[in-house]
């Protein structure tokens, strides 16, 4: 892992003072918005945190309520995650985006937080790899056997006349992507939050996770499969 | 020999290229299965809509509203940060 695990603190008993509060080779490798910006931070500059912490705040509860169930909890995971952004501003070495570096000090936290708890069924799921069991789409919906087995039986029908914006216009539609997104299993709904909310690069949902390409590509898929259902139950209903 | 459309299509089932729609909608399936799912789709009807279903997912899913989430103490946040710098 890069540097989102370089500056964790905390249980995993990794130092905070491993790396010099100086900027390092690395860092040619953020973008300009981020090098300002974490150059204004090192200054002290209030605005400049401030406007780190409107960003990315809602996203890191967000991300932190796919680890605990409580939003209290999740709200004080973030609280303790934005503290150790402050304190390990120096140690940033700028090998991830410094929103990646921040997402990654909030997962390790949560999981942390998570065993502390003794939240079991939800630190497991997520450490787990169950991802060769179940298919994301129904086996139903394709043939069995003979010169189609494999092919579609039941092929979905195109929404030609939809679009992602028509289809948010209304209020129903975004109630029902939402119990959708939140009846998912957290292994599922992290990556969905990650990669198609956030728009984290699958590398660095992967860096954050600690999963592979694939273990990611699977459960990416079967998040949207269920989110593709509840669209398709959705415009059925309301046809 | 060279193999037509057809033929090459069939080298990959409407379930496999259901299963890997997202990494191939993500340019991470791999050169050889992103080219028999590219043959694949040209004549198939079924998983071009599945694979625009989830292209619409995607983007769906990143167009939805997010709720504002207002910090729990911003004074005390805040505070730290300042102290911080002036410790240094």
């Amino acid at each position: 892992m890069n540097g989102v695990a370089g500056a964790h603190t905390g249980s995993s008993g990794q130092s905070l003072s491993r790396v010099a509060p100086t900027m390092s080779a690395t860092e040619f490798l953020l973008t300009e918005d981020d090098h300002m910006l974490i150059t204004r931070l090192r200054r002290g500059e209030e605005a400049a945190f401030d406007s780190l912490v409107a960003k990315h705040h809602g996203a890191l509860i967000r991300m932190a309520m796919g680890f605990v169930a409580d939003r209290e909890v999740a709200e004080e995971v973030t609280q303790d995650t934005w503290m150790t952004v402050i304190q390990s501003l120096d140690l940033f070495e700028g090998r991830s985006s410094l929103r990646s570096w921040i997402f990654g000090i909030l997962i390790h936290k949560a999981k942390d937080r998570g065993m502390r708890e003794r939240r079991h069924t939800v630190f497991s799921a997520l450490e787990s790899i169950d991802d060769e069991g179940e298919e994301a789409v129904d086996p139903a919906r394709f043939h069995q056997s003979g010169e189609r087995a494999g092919h579609w039986a039941f092929p979905p029908r195109p929404w030609d006349d939809q679009t992602p914006e028509k289809l948010l216009a209304s209020k129903q539609a975004v109630a029902a992507m939402r119990r959708a997104i939140d009846a998912l299993p957290p292994t599922l709904r992290t990556v969905l939050v990650l990669r198609d909310m956030e728009g984290v690069e699958s590398a660095d949902v992967c860096a954050m996770l600690q999963i592979t390409e694939t273990n990611l590509y699977v459960r990416l898929h079967r998040a949207r499969e269920r989110v593709r259902q509840a669209v398709e139950t959705y415009l059925k209903d309301r046809a | 020999m060279t193999q037509s459309g057809e033929e090459a299509a069939s080298e990959i089932t409407c379930r496999e290229v259901a299963e890997w729609t997202s990494a191939y909608l993500d340019a991470c399936a791999g050169d050889g299965r992103n080219a028999r799912i590219v043959l694949h789709l040209a004549v198939c009807a079924g998983c071009e809509a599945y694979v625009k279903h989830i292209a619409f997912v995607r983007r769906l899913v990143g167009l939805l509203p997010k709720a504002p989430e207002a910090l729990a103490d911003p004074d005390g946040l805040r505070g730290a940060f300042v102290a911080r710098h002036r410790k240094q």
